[in-house]
Formats: C-alpha cells, structure tokens, sequence
C-alpha cells in the first residue's frame, strides 16, 4: 500500500535565501550538537518507552512499565490506570508523564491528589522522574509553573478555579478518581471543565460495572464518545444486565481502563496474618452496651432510624467516649426535646459514667508493649481516637493522631513524627486514605469498618509495594455484640482478610446487590429477632459465595489487560 | 540522556554561544548570558524593546541551571533541567534553529599547490513514520552538486573531516552545477523512492485499528438519528489518533566544500 508522504519544504526557502545574502551561517559545534539533540529525541520503534533509558535511578517493575506502554502505544493518553492498592500507580502516572514528556508532547501538566499526598507526588516526581513539579502554595504557581500538584478542594475554589480554567492543560492527572464516579458533583463539573489534551484518571476501585460509573468516566476522557447521554441510558437502562453481556461497552472499557492485580504482577508479596482477638466487656460496658441495644424496643423515641442505634451501638463496642459524645449530640440538636427524651439521653450518660475501664484500651496496651515496634491504631470515632491517645500516654506510650481533616502540612507532618520518633499513628477512617505507610507492619483494628473496601484501604496503607515484612492485622472484637456478628460473617465465613481487594470487587460486581454496608444495617437494623437476623446473614453469606464459585469460572468483565 | 550527559551537553551548547560560564560545579552551572543568547531563551522582548527605545544598558540575565539536585549546593536556588524538561526543550530547539544552515570547509593541509574544493549538500534528515504509533528514522545524504553522486551516511564522514568556516589557503571553490534546489529536489525523490518501495505493514495495521474504533464509536450512535457535533470531533479525534503519514523534516544541512578525495 501507498503512505502519504508529507516533505517539509519550509527548511530550503530559508536556505536559499541565506545562499543569496551569504549568510548567516551556523556554527559547526551548535551543528554537531543539534544533530546530537536530534539522535536523542528519536524514537527508534513503533513499540516501547523512552523514559527509563532517561530515568538512572528508577527500576520500574515490568507491570509498572507494561501500563506505561498501554497508556502512550494503545489508548492515546486517554487512561483509568486501576491497579490494587499498593501496585504502584504513581510509578505508572510517573512514567507515562516523563514519556510525554521527552516526546515533548506534553508541557503544562496539572495533577489532582487527595491533601495528604501532594507532597508526596511532587516529591517522588522530582527525585524518581527528574521532574521540576511545584506543589500549589500561592495562587501564582498556576500560571508560572508547568507542573502543579495540588489538591482537588483547593483548585475548586475561587481563585484558583478561574485561573485554572484559563490554562491549557496537556496532561491532567487525578488521583483516587473514583470520586468522580458522580456527575452531579462539584468536582466532576470541575474536572470535566478542564482544558485537557491526555487525562489520566488513577483509582484503586477499578469501575463496577454500573452503567452510569462508566458512562462518566469515559465520558471525561473522551467527552461525546458514548453519544448522547439520554440515547445512552434509554439503551443501556431498558436492560440492566444487558451490561455484562454487551460485548462494545466491554470492548470500550479495556480500551480506557488498565488494572492489574497482586498475583498478576508476579512479585512476591509478604504474608498477611490475620488475628481476631476477642474482648469480654466487664459488666459496665455489657450494661451500656445492652441499654444502647434496648433502645430498639423503646418505639420511636428518637424519633430517627435504626441508624442511629446502631451507630450507639458500635459506638458502645469502641469506647464510652464515642457513645457520649453522640448522646451529646443529640441532644443539643433536637429542638424542643421532650422531658421524656431528655430523662433518656441522662439515663444513658448516667451508664455512661458509670464505664471506668475500656477492655479494647486495655487489650490495645497489651499489644503495644508486647509488639515493641511500630504500630497502627484504626477507628472509626475521633472520641475513641482521643480516648485512646490520652490512655496511651498515661502508660508513657506516646502517639500521634491522624485524620483525614488535616491540613497537607499536618499531614506530613504527622507521617514523619511516626516513622521518626513515636511508636504509635492513630487513625480514623478518613485518615486511612492516602498515606503510606510501609515503613509499619503493624495493624490494629480497633473497631471494624462495615465496608469491606475501607478495610483494604486500611490494609493497603501498609501492605503495598515496599513493605518488606509480613504483614500483621489483629482485629478486637467485642463477644456477643453487633461487632462479633460481622465479624463471624464478613471476616470469618467469608475470610476477607485473605482476599485481596479485586477479588471482592468482582465478587460484589457480580452479585449486582450493591453494598454490602447498606445489606448489614438492613440485618441488624430491620431484623426483629436472633433468628431471623441470622437468617438473613446466612443468606448474604451464600450470596456471597455463589458469587465467589462463580468467579472461577467466568472471565473477568473488565480487567482491562486483553 | 542521563543527567550528566545533559550537563556536558549545555555547558557545550552555552560556549558555543559566547555565553561565559561563572561556575561550573558538581550538579550545576551558573551562565552569564549573552544579549543575543537572553533574548533567544528569556522570552521577554517588551524588555529589549523597552532597553532599545530608551537607550539604556543592557543587562542580560544569568541563569542558574540544576542537573543533578543530589549533587549541588542545597541552598543553591535555580531551574531543575531534565531530559523532557520543557527548559531544555526550548534549547534543543533553540540549538536546532540557530544551527539549522551552515557553510563549510575542508581545512586540507596542502601547502603550495591550489586545491580545487568541491561543492556538496548535505542535508540531516529525520523520517517520520506515524499513526497512533511513532517511529522516526535519522539519515543524513550527502548531494555532490557537479557530478551528482549521492552518499548516506554523509555525517559520519564529516566527523571525521577538519572542517573550517574560513576558506583555507591555497584552495579554491568549483561552483555548482546542480543548482541546490533542484539538490534539494533530488534528495527527496530519492526518499519518495525509498519509502516506496518498504514495506507498510505497519500503516495496515494502523488502519485495522482505527476502523474497528471507528465501528466502536458508530455503535454508539447507532440509534442517534441526527449525528451530533461531538460525533464528528469524535471521529475527526480517531483520524488525528490513527491515520498513517510519514512525515520528512530536514533537521539542518548545508554547504559543504571538499577536497576530491574527501568522500
């Protein structure tokens, strides 16, 4: 066949104009360098990357590179790049962004990550990448840098938003995109607003196969390819299962979407040994424990869900503190609260009171002095959080807080006092996002999150490329309580430590029953009586591995690698 | 290009210039530019403008370059250079531009006898190959513009050749018989041939890709009567991505005076 063949004619016009005015003529060693710079910028095959000749002090590992790969040879820029926790993606963004780079294809550079990791991006990129990228700290940096990290809050607002909106951007990268999975959201519209020319889009929760997820990621990568969005849904909705089946929406998402898993990689990953370490609750905390628990039968006194039983009902597994705190709440946010409520909300505080130990705090010591090294605390309640600091400190341990409500600063702040000088990091939920933490192989889970995906993010903070120990969870769980139920259920029959996170992705896809928190709040929220909550976690459990024996048998929908 | 070979590179690139260099350390240099070398990288002409209205002196920047941060001072402040670094990118080009066109001649040693030199073309040339995939090839033809002999590979044979911007003593000059634009057309029926003649496997493929894209974004609107704007830029954005061209740019070439037996 015949390829159009483009001559560039520009060059001789000049050349002989320069033969009738003679001159000027070049210097021979600016002629031997320019052809140096030339044989440098060449890219002698179709296939394969430039940047890790460029990069001495990098070794990426062969999936890292193979995504890279993907990214410039087959998807044009365009990419979810949605490997595990702890795969690497930074490398991966990393590598993609030198390469675009060096092909001079890409110079203004803005790159989106939660507050707690932009000083590590811009970091990594400096030393791992050689690349000068600035991190927003004065409103100026947008327009004077050509590579900005920065958190998504912060170029949201004004005055950030408009300057941003007036700069093209060749590469934009985001990280933990999965927050854009929505369309009514703030930060989509921000997102999809920018001028972009390749847009990389990192998360750690590949897309679920629900239409809408797909529809609005693709659509930010490649506006207008999908159609329009009406004609999309009024396809694609008709038949919700259509999805699994429909063999272009498959095709569309391995053209947009990498993931690779731990036992793809073929590395070697540490061991993760999972402890359950059962506590008795003296009889103080049994009593308020099972006050919190009759409020179920007292009618509608709260005049709320079952939710908020519930959640005193966690609360009550963690600490007295977190209980008290949100009786307090309570009470201050009701309006004209009946005398009935309030002699309710006293009676309850007045338990509360009488709670002089904490049988998890005590276990936690135990732990600690026991481990003698570094150690990471998670709960879901910041009244527990500062309990636990506070007792932690009567035992001359001392430790440092962590929540996601941190400034960046804070934030690192925060990471270095832990790898540097104290043994212990106590988190909450929020903060468990976005950290890394590899230098700790020690997990306690002082209460357990409902949401199995926080779990593995939890995990992932510390089990992730560069972790050279095994890895050790201990998960406290209360006997006879709410929290041994799910226990038993999620973390036992199912053994959800073990698992990685993709596994459970797909599971879950592939059940189509949504999340698995909202199904225990029904168990627990809506059952009337021991048997029929059992009942009905049996029921889920079954699911569950239903899905699971399936799984062995089908191909994965989207794991992006055909 | 690893970093130490960028420092050698722009410590060349800034004495070729005329540019002094202040300091030359571990992992960085300080250069004092010239006039010439401020207004072709400092990009700030209402500056010069300004400077030539009002008479005043001229005071060109210095720059301090970064190329290694392990190894330079720590407190020293200045720009990080790396390989894709768009700093250096514009002094690649910069190189590029203000080398692109050069006269030369062979410095031959015979003393005493007149030399008759002959007139060559000689033209760096980069191959394009591209689709969604790039490939770029490096030539370099040499074009006798008396007899017409052409010649690959005509850099290498220059440098290993004294060449001098000065006609040397003793010689003199054969003019052309070729006119250089009619070289110039030669040189590039000689690639139109070239490629010709390859095999273009790899543009087949290209086009398998885009029409099964294309077919990808069709089903998508399949049951869209009017076809949107989006569609179109939709498909237009597929074309940029995949249709094969090779594209030839002449990187710089010029004239080249030598003895008979040069080449």
């Amino acid at each position: 066949m015949t390829v159009q063949i483009e001559f560039d004619n520009t060059w001789q016009d000049e050349f002989i104009n320069r033969m009738e005015q003679d001159g000027p003529w070049g210097n021979w060693e600016l002629f031997k360098l320019a052809v140096e710079v030339e044989k440098h910028l060449v890219i002698p095959e179709f296939e394969g990357l430039q940047a890790p000749n460029h990069l001495s002090g990098l070794t990426p590992l062969p999936h890292q590179l193979e995504v890279a790969k993907q990214v410039v040879e087959n998807m044009n820029g365009k990419a979810i790049l949605a490997d595990e926790v702890g795969l690497g993606k930074t490398i991966e963004a990393g590598l993609v962004l030198k390469e675009y780079m060096i092909r001079g294809l890409v110079k203004k550079v803005l790159i989106l990550v939660p507050a707690s990791l932009v000083t590590q991006w811009a970091f990594e990129l400096n030393t791992k990448f050689y690349i000068p990228a600035m991190t927003q700290r004065k409103s100026y940096v947008w327009e004077q840098a050509d590579v900005v990290v920065s958190s998504i809050d912060t170029a949201k607002r004004n005055p950030h938003r408009d300057i941003i909106f007036k700069q093209d951007y060749d590469l934009i990268i985001i990280d933990e995109a999965h927050k854009l999975k929505n369309n009514k959201t703030k930060n989509y519209e921000f997102v999809q607003n920018l001028k972009k020319k390749f847009c990389l889009l990192l998360t750690a929760t590949p897309i679920q196969n629900r239409i809408e997820e797909i529809f609005n990621l693709v659509s930010l990568l490649k506006p207008g390819h999908l159609g329009n969005e009406s004609a999309f849904f009024e396809k694609y909705r008709r038949d919700s299962r259509s999805l699994q089946d429909d063999e272009h929406l498959k095709e569309l998402v391995n053209k947009v979407m990498i993931r690779n898993r731990r036992s793809d990689t073929g590395i070697e990953w540490t061991k993760r040994q999972v402890e359950t370490i059962a506590i008795e609750l003296t009889k103080e905390e049994r009593d308020l424990y099972e006050s919190v628990t009759n409020l179920r039968n007292e009618g509608d006194w709260l005049g709320s869900s079952q939710f908020s039983v519930m959640t005193l009902q966690r609360e009550a597994c963690s600490s007295r503190e977190a209980v008290f705190y949100t009786l307090k709440n309570m009470l201050q946010r009701k309006e004209n609260p009946s005398q009935q409520f309030q002699d309710q909300i006293f009676s309850l505080i007045k338990k509360v009171e009488a709670v002089t130990t904490n049988s998890k705090g005590k276990k936690a010591l135990e732990l600690i002095q026991h481990i003698e090294d570094k150690v990471i605390i998670f709960t879901e309640y910041r009244a527990t959080q500062l309990y636990l600091q506070w007792f932690l400190k009567q035992h001359g341990i001392s430790s440092v807080p962590f929540r996601g409500g941190f400034k960046r600063g804070k934030k690192d702040w925060m990471r270095e006092l832990f790898q540097k000088n104290v043994q212990v990091l106590i988190a909450t939920e929020a903060g468990g996002e976005g950290i890394n933490l590899q230098f700790c192989n020690h997990i306690i889970n002082f209460d357990l999150p409902w949401n199995p995906m926080r779990l593995e993010q939890r995990i992932g903070r510390i089990h992730r490329l560069g972790q050279e120990k095994d890895v050790k969870i201990y998960n406290f769980a209360t006997m006879n309580t709410v929290e041994e139920h799910i226990l038993k259920l999620l973390y036992e029959k199912i053994e959800l430590f073990e698992k990685v996170i993709g596994d459970l992705d797909d599971i879950l896809t592939r059940l189509e029953f949504g999340n698995i928190e909202e199904h225990l709040i029904d168990i627990f929220g809506q059952s009337s009586t021991e048997g029929e909550m059992r009942i009905k976690m049996d029921n889920l459990t079954a699911m569950i591995q239903f899905a699971e024996e399936m799984k062995g048998e089908q191909v994965h929908a989207a794991t992006g690698n055909s | 290009m690893q970093q130490q070979e960028i420092h050698n590179f722009l410590e060349k690139y800034f004495q070729s210039n005329h540019c002094e260099i202040i300091e030359n350390g571990p992992g960085y240099l300080i250069v004092q530019l010239s006039v010439e070398m401020d207004k072709e990288l400092m990009n700030r002409p209402f500056y010069w403008h300004y400077l030539e209205k009002t008479g005043g002196i001229a005071n060109p920047m210095r720059l301090t370059l970064i190329t290694d941060s392990q190894k330079a001072p720590e407190q020293l402040k200045g720009e990080h250079i790396h390989f894709g670094s768009p700093r250096l990118h514009q002094i690649f080009e910069s190189t590029k531009r203000l080398a692109g066109y050069i006269r030369l001649y062979e410095n031959h040693k015979v003393n005493q006898q007149q030399v008759p030199l002959l007139p060559w073309l000689g033209l760096n040339v980069k191959i394009s190959y591209q689709c969604d995939r790039k490939r770029d090839l490096f030539h370099s033809i040499g074009l006798q513009l008396i007899n017409g002999q052409m010649v690959e590979g005509f850099y290498d044979h220059l440098q290993n050749m004294q060449l001098t911007p000065k006609i040397p003593d003793y010689s003199f000059t054969l003019s052309p018989l070729v006119k250089p634009r009619s070289g110039i057309t030669r040189i590039e029926n000689y690639f139109r041939q070239q490629l010709d003649q390859e095999d273009h496997s790899w543009a087949k493929a290209a086009i398998e890709r885009w029409n099964k894209d294309l077919k990808l974004l069709d089903h998508f609107y399949e049951e869209v009567e009017e076809k949107s704007e989006n569609y179109e830029t939709e498909k237009q954005a597929l074309k940029e991505q995949y249709e094969p061209k090779i594209n030839i740019s002449i990187i710089n070439g010029g004239l080249f005076y030598l003895t008979e037996k040069a080449i």
